[in-house]
């Protein structure tokens, strides 16, 4: 482990050098006044950030991305082999044969198709609500954020309150006053999902709604004043102003909320457990690697994960770009 | 120019420094140290200042002063297991890597099976001498050989309310070890709190997401009759869906669906009056002494029932062990003097006194008074113990147990043994290569 960390260290350092070089290159073939001065003090700023990038970030994807190939099981770090793409087969086997990770893809996808325009749809027009000039909005705001800052796991035992199947459940309580029977609402293998999303989008809206009224605040008050005398009303205003307006962080907020919610993993596992109708791909991989120790399958899970959510992304960015 | 390679040379050490204190916190250390003791390291799995973690110390401190002539001494580290049994792993498998692996940890029993095919632990069958392990109530083995010593050992029952029980007119006290009550007895109790107005028992069906409820059910299939894996542990299909082991889950399937259990009674309905039962595990004794005066001021205000008998007993099993480790240590001499010191009849005895739960040695005075919920375990624990599936892919076994109590409820039982045999039969099959 040691030996191939200071392999791949090496092979940084020498990039990292012949960027250095070619920049010395450059600058004298223009012809340029090189300060080897300011050059090394830049570099030497650099240094923390880029060891510290390397061995929080690159180090675990390149390892990462090299066990999706090997057999690398938790009890045996001392035997790993090369094994192709065998781990990519049984990932497809599973799907083929409608196993654990075939559930995880579709509860995934229910999740994000779900929660992206709930969570954003929530956030925007709490953001429209608090960025009113009245009183007491503070409050409104300090209220809508509070759950961003509460643990994911007091939310999720919170919430397993709220929808305890016991009739002492909270909402089991208040359904008791119209006469309806407790309902075990978790265990429903068609909308313990569902119930997850309204969780999650309750959480999460509150951070979104920051980065919405920080948008709002930079569109111009003139262009409603001059909207308002043209006749426009309310609705006119926000779909040929706020909307517009609004769009690079509309965008922004797509994508990160989209990121977030396809590594969902930390609500089903507290509130369902690894079930088939709850479990994610985070949860699964989680599960793979940790729980039965396939470390290379489930890294390989993380490989396919990484490409598919960084090519949506990508394609979001390339949107976005074209637009501006 | 100076202060400018100054600048640069602080820049390029403190870089250096976060990436050794990164990579670092392996290596092997000496095993002798400067005073010439021979140093024995040992890991435990719980926080150094909680009950357990104290009483582990003070055996230590006791084995160190005791050798302390012999210069043998024994260096200590505690790895609480905040996110989880993986995390525990994670560093154990970490420091198998870096061939740091302390001379003796602590594990958790079903997981023998997995680390004695990953070469973890060591085999001390020839080390352990006789008498000892005839004195252990259970022993870790697989494969016949010996791999570990249980630290302490656990049983559950169903724990009741007296007051709810008399007032609907139960009476169990012929139910007994020697005279064990059956599934049916145990049905007509629960049909009496039923008929008394009270939910009947609390089989923890809710305890789904993690080990709790395949450590508390596990036994109903076993007393059916049923079973789980083959001998070898590696075959799933024939065992895990056979008419016995689905007979077994019937059984809790029926207790749901005959409305004596629910997978909606509340954490603490128990505790508060509402449910005549409760199947738990030993720790609930110091709860039930301690945190619940109103309903439970005494011991004379509740009881524990052992499991009901199907077509044969069985009962809840296992708790953590000591073994020692298959690291670059050849000569295990010094290791076996500290194994041996650690499950004493002493050190046993100061282990569960913190903990509560039952010696594993035979020969620890316990002075359980008869009749009391101590000694009901314990005797259950004797007779009826029996401990959860010896297989390499203990953790896969556990959580399609689980997911069938969890489905159970809204499938056809049938349906879903067949479904979780397979899944398992699956992952069973990846680790025969192993």
């Amino acid at each position: 482990m040691i030996g191939s960390t200071l392999a791949i260290l090496g092979v940084l350092v020498a990039i990292f050098a012949a960027v250095a070089v070619k920049d010395v290159l450059v600058s004298r073939r223009k012809q340029m006044r090189y300060n080897l001065k300011n050059c090394l003090v830049s570099y030497g700023m650099m240094m923390p950030a880029v060891v510290l990038t390397f061995i929080f970030v690159l180090l675990p994807i390149i390892y990462s991305l090299g066990y999706a190939f090997t057999n690398f099981y938790l009890l045996k770090p001392n035997d790993i082999d090369f094994n192709g793409v065998d781990n990519f087969k049984q990932i497809f086997e599973s799907i083929r044969s409608k196993g654990d990770m075939y559930h995880a893809i579709c509860n995934t996808s229910v999740f994000v198709v779900c929660v992206v325009p709930l969570q954003i749809g929530l956030a925007l027009g709490l953001a429209l609500f608090v960025n009113r000039q009245k009183a007491g909005v503070g409050i409104f705001k300090v209220c809508y954020f509070a759950p961003v800052v509460i643990s994911l796991t007091i939310t999720a035992y919170l919430w397993l309150q709220i929808l305890s199947p016991s009739e002492y459940g909270l909402l089991n309580s208040f359904l008791k006053l119209f006469g309806v029977a407790p309902k075990d609402f978790l265990r429903d293998p068609d909308r313990a999902m569902l119930w997850i999303v309204v969780l999650s989008a309750w959480q999460g809206c509150g951070y979104q709604m920051l980065i919405f009224l920080s948008g709002l605040t930079n569109i111009r008050k003139e262009l409603y004043e001059a909207a308002a005398l043209d006749g426009a009303n309310v609705w006119q205003q926000f779909l040929h102003i706020t909307c517009p307006g609004l769009r690079s962080t509309f965008l922004f907020v797509v994508i990160t909320v989209f990121v977030g919610a396809c590594r969902v993993m930390i609500q089903p596992m507290l509130m369902t457990g690894y079930q088939s109708h709850t479990v994610t791909l985070s949860y699964y991989m989680y599960v793979q690697g940790y729980s039965y120790r396939w470390v290379g399958y489930s890294s390989a899970v993380a490989l396919l994960m990484t490409i598919v959510i960084g090519s949506i992304t990508l394609l979001q960015r390339r949107l976005l770009r074209e637009k501006d | 120019m100076k202060k400018l390679f100054k600048t640069f040379g602080v820049m390029a050490m403190a870089s250096m420094l976060m990436l050794g204190s990164a990579c670092g916190g392996g290596g092997t250390e000496s095993t002798v140290d400067k005073e010439g003791n021979t140093i024995i390291k040992i890991m435990f799995h719980v926080d150094e200042k909680s009950a357990e973690g104290q009483a582990y110390k003070k055996r230590i401190d006791a084995f160190n002063a005791a050798y302390k002539d012999q210069k043998i001494k024994a260096s200590a580290s505690y790895i609480a297991r905040t996110a989880g049994a993986a995390d525990y792993e994670q560093k154990l498998t970490g420091m198998q890597n870096e061939g740091s692996l302390p001379d003796i940890i602590t594990f958790d029993a079903p997981n023998c099976a997995s680390y004695v095919k990953s070469g973890l632990i060591y085999d001390i069958s020839n080390i352990v001498p006789q008498d000892v392990q005839n004195d252990f109530i259970s022993l870790n083995k697989y494969d016949g050989k010996l791999y570990g010593l249980p630290i302490q050992e656990s049983s559950a029952g169903f724990y009741y309310n007296k007051k709810i029980f008399a007032d609907a007119n139960i009476d169990v006290s012929g139910y007994t070890m020697e005279n064990p009550w059956t599934f049916d007895q145990f049905k007509a109790v629960c049909q009496k709190l039923e008929d008394a107005g009270k939910t009947a028992v609390d089989m923890r069906l809710d305890a789904t997401k993690d080990e709790t409820a395949t450590y508390l059910l596990y036994p109903f299939i076993y007393a059916a009759g049923g079973d789980f894996l083959s001998a070898d542990g590696y075959t799933a299909n024939g065992y895990f869906n056979s008419a016995a082991t689905q007979s077994g889950f019937q059984f809790i399937k029926d207790l749901v669906t005959e409305g004596y259990t629910s997978y909606a009674i509340g954490a603490t309905d128990f505790f508060d009056g509402k449910v005549g039962m409760y199947l738990s595990s030993g720790w609930t004794i110091p709860d039930l002494d301690n945190k619940y005066p109103a309903q439970f001021p005494n011991r004379d205000s509740w009881g524990l029932l052992p499991y009901p008998k199907g077509t044969a007993g069985a009962s809840a099993t296992g708790s953590w062990s000591f073994a020692i480790t298959d690291n670059q240590h050849e000569d295990k001499t010094q290791i076996k003097e500290l194994l041996l010191w650690l499950v004493t009849a002493e050190s046993s005895k100061g282990i569960t006194d913190a903990t509560g739960m039952i010696p594993a040695r035979k020969s620890v005075e316990t002075n359980y008074a008869a009749g009391s919920p101590e000694a009901v375990l314990l005797s259950q624990l004797e007779k009826t113990g029996r401990e959860r599936p010896a297989t390499v892919g203990y953790p896969q076994f556990s959580n399609n147990f689980r997911q069938v109590i969890y489905d159970m409820k809204t499938k056809d039982l049938a349906t879903v043994l067949t479904e979780k045999a397979s899944a398992l039969q699956a992952e069973l099959d990846k680790l025969k290569g192993m």
